[in-house]
């Protein structure tokens, strides 16, 4: 993992106030990271099948249009394959798929999220979703959780995949040809989540990604079935939408973002893809942009923790759950 | 099977030589398996690259179009693997997840197909449907889909279901996954009630070019082949000498007749690992470097201790197998399917009568267990590529799926030497036929 190049401060008299705090939103770095700048401007693109004629062009388009992150929001196709899909083909903007947290398997999950960082050389993130659309429970055998039990699996999920994300130590990989070893078990250690629903051992069978920790935000839409506990107190920051399709004017949408308190993400959803949406977000960008609305354009290279102002995410070790815990003991009785 | 029948590999396809059901097309397809957790990856050497970083990845799949591979694979384990009870530490391990990776291989590979191994036992066949269907569409109609069953407890518990499913039960419930996974393909409703879930939904997105995705099985038991006879486009098998590609061809027409299937509608692939040189000489010599380099003293020592179940770090592996009897409570149950070993006690006895008998040491007895999985297809070119040839034309196997020894550069030599050999012989094709992986693989539209 290259270390993250720390952005450069934004111009004081630009800033609004309300985004200079570092966000109050859970994550919050106790002083030692960068500094939280203003937010990064997001594109939403809805995964519908009528989409894939073009996308990769049309995320390259919003790349160079200043777009600093894409998010994907489910309309069919699955978000995180079109996160991955672009991953390659893209250099700077962030790739963030909308999905759900509640319906799934927390081991899978964190798995291809962690993926997507490896993918992404860090410029991943999971704006968490909690599905309530009955439909999709239906498709795997459970209930629709009532909006009390979506918003504790939320948060009983989020910890979880934290917990594989963090299973791995940045070099737990030791290549060491001397004592013929190739990764070093001592420098992993078990989730061993045990929560009201399910449980998850760990470790990650994928090596920590180049974040280690992935940003998680909850987009404004999402906050209530996500619940209060994980979009004011677990989730790095908060995504504000912002809808476009009834008209992209700046000041207005410079309005929202003032009087939006701290944001990480500002996500344009509804763009016009048929008519001139590289266009629009290009007009958008250097409107917000001069008056320090939102960040720049991302350097090359740099983390979207660092562009989200979120310190670096350090591995953790608990020494009891250590993976190497079996062989300890054995060493010890003998 | 006697070598005269071997013999003349250029005369074209015979007719049904292994079954009066079966044609030969003489024709074979390969495919690149990456598996990213095993013990043939060589990770010692200083060209072996990065088993996660992306471009791995792009450099092999690259590298397998330039040589008009079929697919490119991906392994899966869901589990760490252990020994004793402590994450492996000697060979490769860690991987990306597979379905995640091959959507962004999607986009910078034009013709090979991408297949993931996915199992039914962890994973809800609506949801493995819609990823599937993604890479499918995303790839214009290229993605494949390795069905897996492992079903162990020790699995189980990284999942929301745990182990719940009896070992019995596998194919049971890989049948009625594969089947849902089928209607949702095909947009129809599914309302699935079966011993471990319901399940109610409906398809949404459209057919892919290939109409759906191919699908693979590998497992190789009585009830295995059931299914894959029933159910499978391909079969990834684990029998790569001609007389056991031979009679398992036999097996699986038998039993696609049985199943109302036309047999060529079901291909085989062999996993198989190829080492090639030159000459004769040159490819022996290469064999024993690549063994070395497979199987150190740790490796050898701790596939023993995998059987014996106990420490077994104090025996030389220079000197002769372990003369203790196994633990036989601990032996092999966590490295996963495979791995599973009852008769702990019969085996080893049997094993060091072995290699006492050929007077092999711990290391050369690992060695030479470890080659003897992998079939036999390492030597000069021209030999393999006869032999490949001879293969085609007696129907036994309708292509291979090639596990390389180093990553990413492990299939080179290969795409380099052997593939014109195979072109030039006429039983391997010099362009793709098509655009789906279905076409490349000779299947039968859907
Ligand atoms: C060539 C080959 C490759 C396999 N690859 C995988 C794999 O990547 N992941 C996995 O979980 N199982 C893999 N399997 C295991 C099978 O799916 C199956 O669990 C195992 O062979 C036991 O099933 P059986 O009793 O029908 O033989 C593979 C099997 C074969 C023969």
């Amino acid at each position: 993992m290259t270390a993250p190049a720390p952005r450069p401060a934004p111009a004081a008299e630009t800033a609004p106030t309300a985004t200079t705090a570092p966000a109050e939103t859970g994550g919050a770095p106790d002083g030692a990271g960068p500094e939280a700048g203003p937010p990064v401007l997001a594109v939403d693109l809805v995964t519908a099948p009528s989409l894939l004629e073009g996308l990769a062009e049309l995320a390259r388009g919003l790349e160079s249009a200043g777009a600093g992150a894409l998010t994907l929001s489910d309309g069919g196709l699955h978000p995180i394959h079109l996160a991955a899909h672009l991953a390659p083909l893209t250099e700077q903007i962030a790739l963030l798929p909308r999905t759900d947290a509640l319906y799934v398997e927390p081991f899978h999950l964190a798995t291809q999220l962690m993926s997507l960082d490896h993918l992404s050389d860090g410029r991943a993130g999971w704006l968490l979703q909690a599905e309530t659309d009955p439909a999709v429970p239906a498709a795997v055998g459970r209930e629709v959780l009532g909006l009390e039990a979506s918003a504790r699996e939320a948060a009983d999920v989020l910890g979880a995949v934290r917990a594989v994300w963090d299973s791995w130590a940045p070099d737990a990989v030791v290549r060491d040809t001397e004592r013929g070893v190739y990764v070093d078990a001592s420098r992993l250690q078990y989730a061993d989540v045990e929560a009201e629903t399910f449980a998850v051992r760990g470790p990650a069978i994928t090596p920590r990604s180049p974040q280690g920790l992935l940003p998680v935000l909850v987009a404004d839409t999402d906050r209530a079935a996500a619940g209060e506990r994980v979009a004011g107190e677990l989730a790095d920051a908060r995504a504000l939408d912002v809808d476009v399709s009834v008209g992209a004017r700046p000041e207005r949408i410079a309005a929202q973002i003032a009087a939006a308190g701290p944001v990480g993400l500002v996500r344009l959803v509804g763009l016009d893809l048929e008519a001139d949406p590289l266009g629009t977000v290009a007009q958008l960008v250097g409107a917000l942009r001069g008056r320090g609305l939102i960040a720049e354009a991302p350097s090359h290279g740099s983390t979207l923790r660092t562009r989200l102002g979120l310190p670096a995410a350090p591995f953790q070790p608990d020494p009891a759950r250590r993976a190497d815990r079996a062989r300890l003991s054995r060493e010890e009785a003998a | 099977m006697t070598t005269a029948q071997l013999s003349s590999p250029t005369t074209g396809p015979a007719k049904h030589p292994l079954h009066p059901a079966h044609t030969p097309t003489g024709q074979l397809a390969f495919g690149v398996f990456f598996q990213g957790v095993n013990s043939s990856t060589i990770w010692r050497l200083p060209e072996s690259g990065d088993q996660v970083a992306f471009e791995s990845f792009e450099t092999l799949a690259r590298t397998a179009e330039r040589g008009r591979f079929a697919a490119f694979f991906l392994g899966e384990g869901l589990r760490l693997r252990e020994h004793r009870g402590v994450p492996f530490e000697l060979d490769v391990a860690g991987r990306p997840d597979a379905q995640t990776l091959l959507a962004a291989l999607a986009g910078v590979t034009e013709h090979i197909g991408l297949v993931a191994t996915q199992n039914t036992t962890y994973n809800d066949p609506v949801d493995l449907a819609r990823r599937l269907q993604t890479l499918d569409l995303l790839s214009g109609g290229r993605a494949g889909w390795n069905v897996v069953t492992t079903d162990n407890a020790w699995t189980g518990e990284n999942f929301r279901r745990g182990g719940y499913l009896d070992h019995a039960d596998r194919y049971v419930h890989a049948e009625a996954f594969v089947q849902v996974a089928e209607q949702y393909w095909r947009g129809a409703p599914i309302a699935h009630d079966g011993a471990h879930y319901s399940v109610r939904a409906q398809g949404e997105l459209p057919r892919s070019a290939q109409g759906r995705p191919v699908l693979f099985q590998a497992g190789a038991s009585p009830a295995g082949q059931d299914f894959a006879a029933r159910t499978a486009d391909v079969i990834f098998s684990p029998h790569g000498t001609l007389e056991a590609a031979s009679e398992f061809r036999r097996a699986i027409v038998e039993r696609t007749v049985a199943a109302g299937r036309d047999p060529g509608s079901v291909k085989i692939l062999p996993g198989a690992e190829i080492i090639l040189a030159a000459t004769e000489a040159e490819a022996e010599e290469k064999v024993r470097w690549v063994r070395d380099l497979q199987i150190g003293p740790e490796q050898a020592i701790a596939l023993l201790e995998q059987y014996w179940g106990r420490d077994l770090s104090a025996f030389d592996p220079d000197g002769p197998l372990p003369d203790v009897p196994p633990e036989v409570s601990e032996s092999g149950v966590t490295r996963g399917a495979g791995f599973q070993f009852a008769k702990a006690e019969e085996l080893t006895r049997s094993w060091r009568e072995e290699a006492a008998a050929k007077g092999l040491s711990i290391l050369e007895f690992a060695r030479a267990k470890s080659g003897a999985r992998r079939g036999e297809f390492t030597g000069s070119y021209d030999a393999v590529a006869d032999r490949l040839a001879e293969f085609a034309r007696m129907g036994a196997i309708d292509g291979l799926n090639i596990t390389p020894w180093l990553v990413p550069s492990g299939i080179d030599d290969i795409v380099d030497h052997l593939v014109p050999r195979l072109q030039e012989r006429g039983v391997y094709p010099a362009e793709y036929a098509g655009s789906t992986l279905r076409e490349n693989l000779g299947l039968p539209p859907v």
